[in-house]
């Protein structure tokens, strides 16, 4: 037992595994994200829900939440590695997991957004998370033929995307952080 | 016109257009990082060829197993600019190959459909892999 506070040993190991699976935890990523790292969790993501005897139609809403989430870190987190106005080959920081409850999946992902982000991802959120299944898929026709190509990277669709997939309103929190001016936030979608 | 060819990733799809047979096809994967900038060169080779045209049998083949918001918008571009074809005098059959148990990719061609509905739209289901 010795180290406990400072170096994680192999039981200490142990207990955090053994805690991610009581929590359903199929798969886990807390690192750099870049359109390479996403190609081969995708391909990961897919066997392991592939795995789980659930519907085509359900590892395919996964799948779709999984990458949404991805490239929404790649896109917008305010930890980065390149520059901040690249529409390319970025490298951002953030966490996503994928987990199973039941008959569910659940998809969580986790950033650092700048403050004034705040309460704009706020409104996007709260207005989709009042709507109805119809009502989803009617602003998700609307946004994608109002939307255009160049503008946004395509935030608005993407966020209609999970919640046209999810089987629940797609849930959020933002936690503050020490740092000023950024603060961390979570999104979570139930399949 | 050349044919137009650029193979498959992990993350975007094999374009073969086959211009000279009047064929194009479309299939893999679709989540580029920036789905405009991997479309870019496509549409505009397919606006090339189209303007060329005024009374051809086009054949479209789309089998795409997924593809993300960013590309969604750039299947409907596709797809208005074959409907706009078809106004423009040409036949366009659009093959949309879709997993037997994807409703949601079945959907999103018949919604689009729909819309753009001078095309033969031929929804066709490929058994689970």
């Amino acid at each position: 037992m010795k180290n406990r506070n400072n170096l994680m040993d192999l039981e200490g190991f142990s207990e955090f595994r053994d805690a991610a699976q009581k929590q359903g935890i199929l798969f886990f990523y807390n690192g750099y994200f870049s359109q390479n790292i996403i190609a081969a969790m995708a391909d990961a993501v897919r066997y392991r829900i592939g795995s789980q005897d659930a519907k085509g139609s359900t590892t395919r809403r996964v799948f779709s939440t999984f990458i949404e989430m991805a490239q929404n870190i790649i896109h917008y987190s305010a930890e980065n590695l390149t520059d901040e106005n690249a529409v390319d080959r970025e490298m951002r920081f953030g966490t996503v997991t994928i987990g199973r409850q039941g008959d569910s999946y659940f998809v969580v992902c986790g950033n650092v957004v700048p403050e004034h982000a705040v309460p704009i991802l706020a409104e996007k959120l709260d207005s989709i998370r009042g709507m109805s299944m119809d009502e989803i898929k009617a602003a998700y026709k609307e946004t994608l033929r109002s939307e255009s190509e160049s503008s946004s990277k395509g935030a608005g669709l993407g966020l209609l995307t999970m919640a046209r997939d999810s089987t629940q309103p797609i849930e959020y929190s933002f936690v503050n952080l020490p740092e000023k001016g950024n603060a961390f936030f979570y999104l979570k979608a139930i399949i | 016109m050349e044919d137009f060819y650029i193979p498959a990733s992990a993350m975007s799809p094999e374009i073969d257009f086959r211009f000279s047979n009047n064929v194009l096809n479309i299939r893999g994967e679709s989540y580029p990082e920036n789905a405009a900038a991997f479309y870019g060169q496509i549409l505009s080779q397919l606006a090339l060829y189209l303007a060329s045209a005024g009374s051809k049998k086009i054949e479209v083949n789309v089998a795409l197993r997924y593809f993300n918001s960013s590309s969604t918008k750039i299947l409907l571009r596709l797809f208005e600019m074959l409907n706009d074809a078809v106004s423009a005098g040409n036949d366009v059959t659009l093959n949309w190959y879709h997993d037997e148990e994807d409703d949601t990719i079945l959907e999103f061609g018949e919604d689009l459909h729909s819309d753009y509905e001078l095309l033969h739209f031929n929804p066709i289901a490929i058994p689970e892999a």
